[in-house]
C-alpha cells in the first residue's frame, strides 16, 4: 500500500447562503485553481476529480441542481480535463469528508497518482425538512417533521439534555459548558479571514440569546452558508516532488449507521430494537476507532482536532468520542479554555461552523484546509502554540454520515 | 351547508401507518424479525440487524403504550409551512420502549416539573390540528402522574 500526503488546499470565503453571485461553479473553480497553484500543477497532473454533491433539495429549482450533483463532471469540462475519473459523493454533512477518503484510498492503492478533491454547496436556508419523494417515501424518514415537529436541532438538543443527566450535572451547567465553547471558537473565527462571522461572543451573550429548542440557544446553533474548497491528495513519491512539507494521511475512514445505536439518530423515527450498546455514539465512535488502528495510534497522540460543530453540543461530544475518557475530563478541559489555541488540546482553531456557518456538503473542506495549515505551521494568528504533529478531522452528517481523517507531519 | 363542529369533523391520522386507527386502544405499530427478535418502528418489510440472515420477513406487532423518557426539549420557534400546524412551544421528546427501541414523540405538555428523564410516560392519540373537513391525529406521550398505575 502506498503512503498518500496532502500537497495543497484552499477554501474561499463562506457566505450567506442562498445569495446566487458569484456562481457556486466560479467559487469551486476559484478553490480549485489556488489548490492547483500551490502545489503547481495542471490541470493535466490531475489524475481523478471527486467532488460532493449539493443539499439544495431536488423539489424545489430540480433544472439548477441537477447539473450540481455532478460537480466533478462539470469542474474536469470547466478547468480542462484529459478525461480524468469523475466522481461525486453524497454523504449529507460529511460529504466531503467521504470524498476524501475516496482519493485516499485510490491513491493508497496505488490506481492513482494525484486526486482533486473539491466541493461547493450552498445550503438550504431555515430548518431542514424532508418529506416524502418517488424516489424514497420510507416511513421512518419521510414523516418525522410532519408527525413530530422533529427539526434537526430538536435532535441535538436531546443529546446535551442526556448528556448533561448522565454526566450527573444542571442543564444550566451543560449550557454554559456549550457557550463557552462558541465564546472560545468566535474568537478564532475572528482570525480567520475566509470566515463569515467575525464577531467575538461572550457567555453572557450566548446565555441570552432566543432560546431555539431548549438547552440550545441561537447562537449555539451554526448558521447556513455557501463556500468552496479544494484539496489535492498525492501518493507520498509525488508529494516530496511538489513540497518540502507534505501533510500525510495516517488514515481516512468511513462510518455509517450502527444497528445498535441507543441515541436517537438525526432525522429518523426511531432506533433499532436490538441489543442496544450501553455507551451512546457508538456511531460516532466507530470510524475514529478504525483510524487509529489503521495509523497505529492512541487518543493520546491526537494534538490538535477540528470537528464539524453544527451545534455547540458537537465539539463537546467529539472530545468525549475522540479521546474516549470519563465526561468530566472533557468539561474541564473546555472550562479550562485548554482548546484554545495556547491549550493542551486545541480544538476548531478554524472557528469552525460557528463561525463559518456549515456549507453543508463541502464543510469538511474547510476542517481539511484548517489542519494541512496548523500541522504546516501556517495559521497566522490562530496558530496552536504547541509543537503539532498528528491532527484529527471529525464529520458528521444526517443518514448516519460518518468520517474521520488522520494528519501527520511527514518532514 | 353550515359550518361542521370539530365534533362532526372525521378524525384521521396525519399519516397512515404509524398507529391503529380508528380504535378506542390505539397503539404504535411496529414490526418484529420472527429470526432474530429485533424490533423496528415505523413497521418494516426488511430486518435491520446486520447479523441476521433475513430469511423471513418482519411481521407486525403492536407496541407497548408505556415507556421512560430518555431526552427531551422544548421546541420554541414555529416552524414554517407546510408544517406550521406544529405551534410553539411544543414539546418533544425520546421514549424508551420495554422493546429495546427509542422512539420519537411530541410529548402531550411543556411543563418542565412534569418532564424527567427516566419517568414513565404513557402513549396516546390526540388532535394535532384541524382544517375545514377533517381533525388531523397525531400520537403523544404524555407523564404518567404519581400514584396513577
Amino acid at each position: 500500500m502506498s503512503e498518500s500526503a496532502v500537497v495543497s488546499a484552499a477554501i474561499t470565503n463562506w457566505m450567506e447562503a442562498g445569495k446566487p453571485t458569484p456562481s457556486g461553479m466560479s467559487m469551486l473553480v476559484d478553490a480549485t485553481l489556488r489548490a492547483l497553484k500551490e502545489a503547481k500543477m495542471k490541470p493535466s497532473d490531475i489524475d481523478a476529480i471527486i467532488c460532493n454533491t449539493t443539499a439544495l433539495p431536488f423539489n424545489d429549482a430540480s433544472y439548477i441542481t441537477i447539473s450540481a450533483q455532478h460537480f466533478a463532471h462539470r469542474l474536469a469540462e470547466k478547468i480542462g480535463s484529459v478525461g480524468v475519473r469523475c466522481m461525486n459523493v453524497c454523504a449529507a454533512c460529511a460529504s466531503a469528508a467521504i470524498a476524501f477518503a475516496m482519493a485516499d484510498a485510490m491513491v493508497k492503492a496505488g490506481v492513482v497518482k494525484t486526486v482533486l478533491v473539491a466541493g461547493f454547496d450552498n445550503s438550504p436556508r431555515g430548518f431542514y425538512y424532508q418529506g416524502p419523494s418517488i424516489l424514497d417515501s420510507d416511513l421512518t424518514v419521510s414523516y418525522p417533521h410532519q408527525v413530530v415537529g422533529i427539526t434537526n436541532p430538536s435532535y441535538w438538543a436531546m443529546w446535551a439534555r442526556r448528556r448533561a443527566y448522565e454526566t450527573g450535572v444542571s442543564v444550566e451547567d451543560e449550557k454554559r459548558l456549550m457557550a463557552t465553547v462558541k465564546e472560545i471558537q468566535s474568537e478564532y473565527g475572528a482570525r480567520n479571514p475566509y470566515a463569515r462571522y467575525k464577531k467575538v461572543f461572550t457567555v453572557e451573550e450566548v446565555l441570552k440569546s432566543p432560546v431555539v429548542c431548549d438547552p440550545l440557544h441561537l447562537y449555539m446553533i451554526c448558521a447556513v452558508s455557501s463556500g468552496a474548497g479544494a484539496a489535492i491528495v498525492s501518493n507520498m513519491e509525488t508529494a516530496k516532488k511538489i513540497t518540502d512539507k507534505p501533510v500525510r494521511v495516517l488514515a481516512s475512514t468511513v462510518g455509517s449507521a450502527v444497528f445498535n445505536e441507543p441515541s436517537p439518530r438525526l432525522v429518523y423515527f426511531a432506533t433499532a430494537g436490538g441489543k442496544r450498546a450501553e455507551k451512546p455514539f457508538i456511531e460516532w465512535r466507530k470510524p475514529i476507532e478504525a483510524a487509529y488502528k489503521q495509523a497505529g495510534i492512541t487518543a493520546e497522540d491526537i494534538d490538535i482536532i477540528e470537528c464539524h460543530d453544527t451545534s455547540c453540543f458537537h465539539p463537546i461530544n467529539w472530545i468525549d468520542q475522540i479521546m474516549g475518557w470519563e465526561r468530566e475530563e472533557t468539561d474541564k478541559l473546555i472550562k479550562e479554555r485548554q482548546i484554545r489555541h495556547d491549550g493542551k488540546l486545541p480544538v476548531n482553531l478554524s472557528g469552525g461552523t460557528a463561525s463559518f456557518g456549515e456549507s453543508v456538503m463541502s464543510q469538511a473542506l474547510m476542517m481539511i484546509h484548517e489542519l494541512f495549515r496548523q500541522l504546516r505551521g501556517e495559521a497566522g494568528e490562530r496558530q496552536a502554540k504547541k509543537n503539532l504533529k498528528i491532527g484529527l478531522c471529525t464529520a458528521y452528517g444526517a443518514y448516519g454520515a460518518y468520517g474521520a481523517i488522520l494528519l501527520e507531519k511527514a518532514w | 351547508m353550515g359550518v361542521q363542529t370539530t365534533a362532526e369533523k372525521k378524525k384521521v391520522p396525519i399519516v397512515e401507518g404509524l398507529f391503529t386507527w380508528p380504535s378506542d386502544k390505539p397503539q404504535l405499530i411496529g414490526s418484529k424479525c420472527p429470526v432474530c427478535g429485533s424490533v423496528q418502528f415505523p413497521k418494516s418489510d426488511t430486518c435491520n440487524n446486520p447479523y441476521c440472515d433475513h430469511s423471513k420477513p418482519p411481521e407486525e406487532i403492536l407496541l407497548s403504550t408505556e415507556g421512560t423518557l430518555y431526552s427531551y426539549t422544548i421546541h420554541v420557534y414555529d416552524l414554517r409551512e407546510p408544517f406550521s400546524y406544529h405551534k410553539a412551544p411544543y414539546a418533544i421528546g425520546a421514549i424508551e420502549l420495554p422493546e429495546g427501541i427509542n422512539i420519537i414523540a411530541k410529548l402531550t405538555t411543556t411543563d418542565e416539573k412534569k418532564l424527567k428523564i427516566g419517568a414513565r410516560m404513557r402513549f396516546k392519540v390526540d388532535k394535532l390540528y384541524e382544517d375545514e373537513k377533517n381533525v388531523y391525529l397525531t400520537y403523544y406521550f404524555e407523564p404518567v402522574e404519581e400514584g396513577e398505575k
